[in-house]
């Protein structure tokens, strides 16, 4: 490497790491953002946890015969019950809405006389939505899981009673629920003793993660590029390059190699982070962290880290070439931020998209469609890591690769002529740029 | 050779068009070694342009540039070895400091790191700027980027120094600094300056000869003093307005 590149690349990696914004953006953000998103994921499942089993509501009961008493002592057991008190249903909803409990259990009249007739008691539940909260709705829920314990064990005590009467020596459980369902998963051959809910929620939590993180990252690389292009505009620092006793690819290749440098870093912060993340946000479930996804091919091998590592990095040189590319026809720092808005639409379109579907179950024209983007397969390649169809990832990292080839020649036809300072938007054509003067 | 001798610059028959705007119509001037020249002239004159062609930045639709006889059209490169170019209201990168700025541009001239250490302590001493130049370019006012820039510009000795209006926009004080360290310098040095001005004034002040240009042609050519005879004119802003024919 020339002593002149290495001076260039010194200096852009020196401008883009001191400025805040992208210390934040590219290199902290993933390395802080991951973990606590992972850390939400946890304390979030662990408080629904914890609201089930500490559930706090309020009880309405008309009827106190033995029925409703035990039904009472059950829920009392584990969870804080606030008795209301009220000589009509209407009043108690009204004292219901006063207090901090996000559901009522209403228990009517005749409940404990309907009981002993051997017919079913009847109770409802009111669910009191002051915030439209999904934790208002599940309130609701835990008092019909309880609820339905609590009708398994009474049913439980029933039948064991009437066997023991007539003598039979059969399992209460057995007679309740003759067939018991235990679940398995197949994954590429192998069988994982996991529900097959638990390993879709896993996927998902994958497939929707990786594209928009990686989106982001693509988002904050453009910006960077475009945003440190448009300053050497606009403080004409570029123009002053272009007098020094140095080529003009050596200035190109120092801007570019630079922003790359600083991409890594980025990339690197991002798998970090990534795998802080996972760390974190399956603690909650012990059965995903114990299980062993490598044995199943799920989970990311040393091999799928390496090419997902590759397939970040094609996709932020391609990102901040084409932002390179683009930003030096624009003349201020504000139109450069302007002009990324624009790219940032064939990385966003992509990514929504296969966030929610798979590119196979797309009519034809839209998969071509969005094959042509390169920013689709950056995305096709972090779901194929992750399942370890490592031929996909190469085959995407080769697209991703020759796209970005070509737009370094473009930049270069362009850097090498006095378009670079002279060009503006509204004056470009792709053949006038091509031309050699 | 000495430098004082021969020719800086010989530029012939410029013509620049950008789509259909023609920039230049025609400039031809010539500078003398170790000699300050200014082109001056209103906005939109076409010294920007002239300037950008004689510093290689742009080429002209035709006609001929020569920097100490070497074309700067066929051999910019060579060119660039010999020049250093002040664009007009450059600015430095923001995040470094304005030590780093000057060692950063000292590496592209240097052959070793001996003679790039003495052009940047050369660069210091020009901008008079002492302990601030350890501070982030970004905390700089106007006047202390542009006095950096100017040291950045001559303190690797060019045998020309290409400066866009480089007083433009800043105050009276700064305004005399940057004025002053052109004059001293240059003169102590031999290095060949052109200059770009709206300012009659202070091209009065710092050129050895002066070229009016209005709308992208050379209306006048010659010694301040010379002009101000010629034209019967009391300052070269008289002469501007006589030969332009706008008084």
């Amino acid at each position: 490497m020339s002593n002149r590149l290495a001076i260039l690349i010194v200096k852009e990696i020196k401008e883009l790491v001191r400025d805040p914004k992208i210390l934040i953006g590219v290199i902290l953000m993933p390395l802080i953002i991951f973990p606590v998103m992972g850390s939400a994921i946890s304390i979030s499942q662990a408080s629904v946890r914890k609201a089930i089993t500490q559930a706090s509501f309020a009880v309405y009961a008309e009827d106190q015969g033995p029925a409703s008493t035990a039904l009472l002592e059950f829920l009392q057991e584990d969870n804080k019950i606030i008795p209301i008190e009220a000589p009509s249903l209407s009043e108690a909803l009204f004292a219901f809405q006063g207090t901090n409990a996000s559901a009522m259990l209403y228990i009517p009249d005749r409940h404990s006389e309907n009981a002993s007739m051997g017919l079913k008691g009847r109770v409802k539940i009111y669910a009191n939505l002051k915030s439209l909260t999904i934790a208002e709705a599940s309130g609701a829920e835990v008092i019909n899981a309880l609820i339905s314990y609590y009708n398994y064990r009474a049913s439980l005590s029933s039948i064991g009673a009437l066997l023991a009467s007539a003598g039979e020596l059969a399992d209460p459980e057995a007679v309740r629920n003759p067939v018991s369902v235990s679940y398995a998963s197949v994954v590429k051959g192998n069988v994982l003793e996991v529900h097959p809910q638990a390993i879709f929620g896993l996927i998902m939590s994958q497939s929707i993660m990786l594209p928009i993180m990686m989106m982001i990252m693509l988002m904050f690389a453009i910006q960077m590029a475009a945003t440190s292009i448009a300053i050497e505009k606009e403080q004409k620092t570029l123009e002053t390059l272009m007098t020094l006793p140095v080529g003009r690819m050596t200035i190109l290749t120092g801007k570019l190699m630079g922003s790359v440098v600083v991409a890594i870093a980025g990339a690197v912060a991002y798998m970090i982070g990534f795998s802080n993340y996972m760390n974190s946000a399956l603690g909650f479930a012990p059965e995903l962290t114990s299980m062993n996804l490598g044995d199943a091919g799920l989970g990311l091998q040393p091999l799928g880290y390496v090419l997902l590592g590759v397939a970040i990095f094609v996709t932020l040189v391609s990102g901040l070439a084409l932002a390179i590319s683009l930003a030096v026809f624009t003349d201020s720092v504000r139109s450069a931020q302007s002009l990324t808005g624009f790219l940032t639409i064939p990385v966003i379109i992509p990514t929504i998209i296969l966030m929610f579907t798979d590119l196979e179950t797309l009519p034809e024209t839209v998969q071509w469609a969005l094959l042509l983007i390169p920013y689709t397969h950056s995305i096709i390649a972090s779901k194929a890591a992750f399942l370890g169809n490592y031929s996909t990832v190469i085959w995407s990292i080769a697209y991703i690769t020759a796209f970005t080839v070509a737009v370094l020649y473009i930049a270069a036809r362009i850097f090498s002529t006095e378009r670079i300072i002279t060009a503006r938007f509204r004056s470009l054509s792709l053949r006038g740029l091509l031309r050699k003067r | 050779m000495n430098g004082l001798m021969e020719l800086a610059i010989e530029a012939e028959e410029l013509v620049k068009n950008f789509g259909n705007v023609v920039a230049l119509k025609g400039c031809s001037f010539t500078v003398g070694g170790g000699t300050i020249f200014g082109l001056i002239g209103p906005n939109g004159a076409g010294k920007t342009t002239a300037l950008r062609i004689m510093a290689t930045i742009i080429k002209p639709t035709s006609g001929s540039v020569r920097v100490f006889g070497v074309d700067a059209v066929r051999s910019p490169d060579r060119v660039r070895r010999m020049i250093s170019y002040l664009p007009e209201e450059a600015g430095a990168y923001q995040n470094l400091s304005g030590e780093e700025y000057l060692r950063f541009m000292a590496g592209f001239y240097a052959g070793s790191g001996d003679e790039a250490r003495s052009m940047v302590e050369e660069g210091k001493l020009i901008s008079g700027l002492g302990e601030r130049l350890g501070d982030r370019v970004k905390g700089y006012s106007k006047g202390m980027k542009r006095r950096l820039l100017i040291a950045r510009a001559l303190m690797m000795r060019p045998r020309l120094a290409v400066l866009d209006e480089p007083t433009s926009g800043l105050d009276v004080v700064h305004a005399y600094h940057v004025r002053q360290m052109i004059k001293d310098y240059v003169k102590s040095q031999g290095v060949t300056v052109l200059l770009s001005s709206h300012n009659m004034l202070e091209v009065e002040f710092l050129c050895d000869r002066v070229a009016l240009i209005d709308e992208g042609a050379i209306m006048a050519e010659g010694a301040p003093d010379e002009l101000r005879q010629r034209f019967e004119a009391e300052n070269l802003e008289q002469v501007f307005m006589e030969v332009t024919g706008l008084e």
